[in-house]
């Protein structure tokens, strides 16, 4: 059973990666009705600023807590910028074409970012280490291995998702985005600023990818500058086969998907090559069975 | 409905001359200094014929005038042949363009008009890409079954995604054929029988003893066998803009459209939505496998890595940029997409990026796309035969799901 | 949609000032075409590839003892066989175009090989290792300065034997590559009385490994086996050492260069085994000269571990350029007589099928952040222990 244990963990970190990028998905198309295929390179970009921010600390002889600090707000703030200025130049201009517009766009804002990232950043084709400042080891229970880094990064992803979660359901801006989601008309005739809710949703949303940048290089100590790409789709996926518009379905399709990848790992380790197969076929089918996604569209409410 | 005035027939010469010209120009210019020039030229040239209405009076004449569209487009090419004879590169790259921009008309038929999502289109164009070199292997299979084999076959593969796909809508379908192009790749790459990633080779096209892989000899003027696929990917663009001319300006155009916009409304007058969203899906996977397989022949090797989702989303580009629902916007976007990065090789390794940033810059400018959708003319004698039967084999107008916001 | 005008005419002005008149010459000039991948994950190795050529290149003009000027048409191939076929074809049917020296990727280079015969054009291959590219079918035009992948993983095997290691894992990415490693791994690895109880495919672009890892861990080797590229090899070791696996690693030449050590740092990489198909640059007095004249070019990117290659090859197409004249059948009648050819990665020996057959395999060993040479190493004396090692 350890072995259980041990797939369970790893499937955990992963799903809450996966989950908090597919809410950064939802939270955009509740607003807007659009898939920002950009998010995941924002969430690149995130992590090399917290990288940039690390050393720059580390160089002037900040404490270890400082620089982790320093790596986080440098993330949170990078991404937020980036994430209301493709919000103000490119999405909102293009509102009233069609969707797939801003998709194929925000894609090539996406290609836009990493091709910067590989050719501006000093080496920024090759892989970077990413400075390991969490405690290192781990205990075993039994045969399974728990990192000590990963259990404090499954903590601090759990308490992002509480906070987006309070952030939209308790307080006042909370409430301007689910109005803007519910009826952009409506809320626009009550006085709200729709372009301010929009630009503030898509800071919110870029946010917790440079977040989740960071969480991904303290865990792996790795980063590479095309790292987004995949995070992209398995959030886009995680959000859609959850329901999209709704934070739950976000996080459920993000564990979802984590869960499936492990398990066929787990199943067949002779047919590895097969697992993301096997991980998609299964999205198809629970699609098919939930055409509007595991949570449901409720028009009631869209976030 | 029909014309009150008819419109003259020279912007069609006119218009064929000129784009057939600045294609041929693009491909022929290797001069980094002309090329640069050339585009700056050409973009302008297409932003003041739009902004004059010039696009417009060739589109309203090409209808009028389908006969002189195609006899037009083949005097040019065959003029082209002639001019550029030799030059084999430029003749794989304009039948590359004419191949993806028929998969791209597909793709049309599909998103454009019947409003399902196709997000895994390399998938379907890998499925024709792979039965081509699959059937490579037995040697008495003629290569124009083999051809419409590849066009089958992603029709038979397309088949397996019906219940999905009739099932969704908007994002959801997406996400239906996005896993499948993916799923795809995998399982391309994981099965050592077809080739694995090392991928499998094929032998040329040779249609009735017609070896397209030999040089055409004119007397002392060679011409080069590329010019062959030349030739055949112009048929099968002919082919494809012709059923979506079809389909488009008969009176099923008009039922893709009330499917794709309102299908509360559609299945309250009873339109099966089922049926006519099973026929364009299928008819763009037949087009996406017949250019497939028509690729593979041509290149004479194909491999998991040509039919990634970078492609699928490539091809999607293709049919956004061009302009969602024209059939005509897939030429000039193909080109653009396909030819584009190809000729940005003098920068090395920023191509990418400029590639990028000219595409934003497009969208930016152009939000509709190159050529914006118009209202169709309708032909009602057009009759492309009694379909009314066939909606039988499919059960009757389905459930509608859960209302979603609709479009726009 | 202002801004969007201003931007462009912008773009546009700066476009026509970027293009600048090109500097002309009293000698006659004659192209080569370098392809590789220039943009996509395998970037960095192209990059430093083309820098390698295009320093050969420049080198050689700087000569007035040439006969002839060179100009290097560096093209992208991003590592996908159909845009190798249209690069190759460019350069085929660029008659201006005398020779090519082509991929890194093996992928690419398979699907190519044929399209340089049609178009009779002679090429050296500076990268690419799989076997099937000279020895599938036998071209004139096809030559390769690069080691195939069979030799390294014959000495790597022999040698994991002698140092008493039994049960190995195999890790190979899915791609044609990976699998041929993981194919002769196997098979000289059974060969040499070891024991392969697990495989494992991952695709190139995975993140993470636990899954894997979790049941590496389970069957517990003596050694892991990596057959694969820097970025998921640095992914690897990273993951498993995390993972606290004191597993021993061997690599082999999809992870030399410094790229590896400065995404894994010097603690992890310690005691990474690897092997690769060339002589240690910087004892030979042209490796020394190279690396000083690269440095001396202020790139901004290493050279990775193929520049090297890149440079010879460049070299070799040039010089048999130099005595053949600018003839494509010439160069290739040319290339086939090439018989210890002195280069920065040891003497250039083509067999009939056009492969160079004398690459030496070292044995490497990362020791305090630096791949070592196996015979000079802490290890090889006894002072250090590798993982798991008896």
């Amino acid at each position: 059973m350890d072995i259980v244990a041990q797939h369970l963990l790893n499937g955990l970190m992963q799903g809450t990666m996966y989950g908090l990028v597919a809410m950064g998905f939802t939270l955009f198309f509740g607003v807007m009705d659009v898939i920002k295929f950009s998010h995941g390179d924002v969430l690149t970009f995130g992590a090399f600023a917290a990288l940039v921010a690390a050393l720059l600390a580390q160089s002037g002889g900040m404490g270890v807590w400082v620089q982790i600090l320093a790596m986080f707000a440098a993330a949170v703030v990078a991404t937020a910028l980036i994430g209301t200025e493709i919000a103000r130049f490119f999405v909102l201009p293009l509102r009233h074409s069609p969707t797939l517009n801003i998709l194929l766009l925000t894609m090539m804002l996406g290609t836009v970012i990493r091709e910067c990232l590989r050719l501006f950043y000093p080496n920024g084709g090759n892989p970077q280490r990413f400075p390991a400042l969490l405690p290192a080891g781990g205990i075993n229970f039994g045969r399974a291995f728990v990192r000590y880094d990963g259990l404090i990064l499954l903590a601090v992803g759990l308490a992002l998702i509480a906070l987006v979660h309070w952030v939209i359901t308790r307080t006042r801006f909370g409430l301007a985005v689910r109005a803007v989601a519910e009826d952009e008309e409506t809320a626009r005739m009550m006085g709200m600023n729709f372009r301010r809710v929009v630009r503030l949703t898509f800071a919110l949303g870029s946010a917790t990818a440079g977040v989740a940048g960071v969480m991904y290089g303290l865990y792996y100590s790795e980063i590479n500058y095309g790292m987004g790409v995949l995070l992209a789709i398995i959030g886009f996926s995680a959000a859609i086969v959850g329901g999209l518009g709704n934070l739950w379905g976000a996080i459920i399709g993000g564990y979802l998907f984590a869960g499936l990848q492990t398990l066929a790992v787990a199943l067949a380790p002779a047919a590895t090559e097969y697992k993301t197969f096997f991980a998609f076929l299964v999205v198809i089918v629970v699609i098919t069975w939930r055409p509007t996604g595991l949570l449901a569209e409720a028009r009631s409410e869209r976030v | 409905m029909s014309s009150p005035v008819k419109a003259p027939v020279w912007p069609v010469l006119a218009g064929v001359i000129l784009c057939s010209g600045m294609l041929g120009a693009i491909v022929a210019v290797e001069d980094q200094r002309l090329i640069v020039a050339m585009l700056l030229g050409f973009a302008a040239i297409w932003f003041a014929a739009r902004r004059w209405g010039a696009v417009a009076a060739l589109e309203r004449s090409a209808e009028q005038h389908p006969g002189a569209v195609g006899g037009a487009i083949l005097v040019a090419a065959l003029a082209g042949i002639a001019l550029l004879h030799e030059d084999n590169f430029g003749f794989l790259m304009i039948s590359t363009v004419l191949l993806f921009a028929s998969c791209c008309i597909g793709l049309t038929i599909q998103l454009g008009y019947a409003g399902v999502s196709n997000f895994g289109a390399a998938g379907f164009v890998g499925a024709g890409a792979y039965t081509a070199a699959v059937l490579n292997w037995l040697p008495w299979m003629p290569d124009l079954l083999a051809l419409i084999g590849g066009g089958v076959a992603a029709v038979l593969v397309g088949s397996l995604l019906l219940l999905p796909v009739l099932r969704t809508r908007g994002h959801y379908a997406a996400l239906t054929t996005l896993a499948f192009g993916i799923m795809f790749g995998v399982f391309l790459d994981a099965t050592p029988i077809v080739g694995g990633p090392q991928g499998l080779k094929l032998s040329g096209v040779n249609l009735f003893g017609w070896d397209f892989s030999n040089d055409i000899r004119l007397g002392s003027f060679l011409i080069s066998f590329y010019a062959n696929y030349v030739l055949l990917s112009l048929a099968i663009f002919g082919v494809a803009i012709f059923v979506a001319s079809r389909l488009d300006r008969s009176w099923v155009g008009i039922w893709l459209d009330t499917v794709r916009l309102d299908e509360t409304a559609c299945a309250v007058f009873g339109v099966n939505i089922g049926f006519w969203k099973i026929l364009a899906f299928t008819a763009g996977n037949f087009l996406a496998g017949l250019a497939g397989a028509t690729y593979a022949k041509m290149l004479g090797f194909i491999a998991p890595n040509n039919f990634t989702l970078s492609d699928s989303l490539m091809l999607v580009s293709v049919v956004i940029l061009g302009g969602i629902g024209n059939r005509w916007g897939a030429l000039p976007a193909t080109a653009i997409l396909v030819l584009l990065p190809e000729k940005l090789q003098f920068i090395q390794e920023y191509r990418l990026l400029i590639f990028a940033v000219l595409v934003v810059i497009i969208l930016m400018a152009s939000p509709a796309g190159l050529v914006p959708r118009r209202t169709r003319r309708l032909d009602p004698h057009l009759i492309i035969g009694n379909v009314g039967w066939l909606t039988r084999l499919v059960p009757h107008a389905r459930s509608v799901p859960s209302p979603q916001r609709g479009e726009g | 949609m202002g801004f969007w005008r201003r931007g462009i005419t912008a773009m546009a002005a700066g476009l026509l000032v970027g293009i600048l008149p090109q500097v002309s010459s009293a000698k006659d000039i004659v192209k080569i075409a370098w392809i590789g991948p220039l943009t996509g994950a395998l970037s960095q190795h192209g990059i430093g590839g083309r820098n390698s050529a295009e320093l050969a290149v420049k080198l050689k003009n700087a000569n007035p003892a040439t006969k002839y000027n060179y100009e290097l048409v560096a093209l992208d191939d991003e590592c996908k066989p159909n845009v190798g076929v249209q690069v190759a074809t460019r350069a085929g049917s660029d008659r201006s175009i005398i020779a090519a020296i082509p991929h890194y990727c093996s992928a690419t280079a398979i699907a190519t090989v044929e399209v340089y015969n049609r178009f009779k054009l002679p090429m050296v291959v500076w990268a690419a290792v799989l076997p099937e590219i000279t020895y599938g079918k036998k071209l004139p035009e096809i030559h390769r300065v690069s080691g195939t992948l069979i030799g390294q993983n014959r000495v790597g095997a022999k040698f994991m034997a002698d140092l008493g290691y039994k049960r190995f894992v195999s890790f190979a990415d899915t791609t044609d590559y990976g699998k041929s490693m993981d194919k002769y791994f196997t098979q000289f690895t059974l060969e040499n009385g070891g024991q392969v109880i697990g495989k494992f495919g991952v695709p190139p672009d995975q993140q993470d490994l636990s899954a894997e890892l979790t049941q590496v861990k389970e069957l517990n080797p003596e050694v892991i086996f990596f057959g694969g590229l820097t970025p998921l090899g640095t992914r690897l070791r990273t993951q498993m050492v995390k993972f606290g696996m004191d597993q021993l690693m061997e690599g082999q030449s999809g992870i030399i260069g410094e790229a590896f050590i400065n995404a894994v740092g010097a603690q992890l990489a310690e005691g990474v085994i690897t092997f690769f198909d060339s002589p240690r640059i910087e004892r030979t007095e042209a490796g020394q000269e190279f690396m000083k004249k690269y440095a001396e070019a202020g790139y901004k990117e290493p050279y990775e571990a193929y520049g090297p290659f890149s440079f010879a090859a460049t070299n070799l197409v040039m010089d048999t350029i130099e005595k053949a004249g600018p003839d494509r059948a010439k160069v290739t009648e040319g290339l086939a007589h090439v018989k210890d050819y002195a280069s920065t990665v040891g003497p250039i020996t083509f067999d009939d099928h056009g492969q160079n057959i004398t690459p030496l395999t070292t044995k490497f060993v990362v020791q305090d952040g630096k791949w070592t040479v196996w015979e000079d190493s802490e290890y090889a004396s006894g002072n250090r222990k590798l993982g798991r090692q008896k």
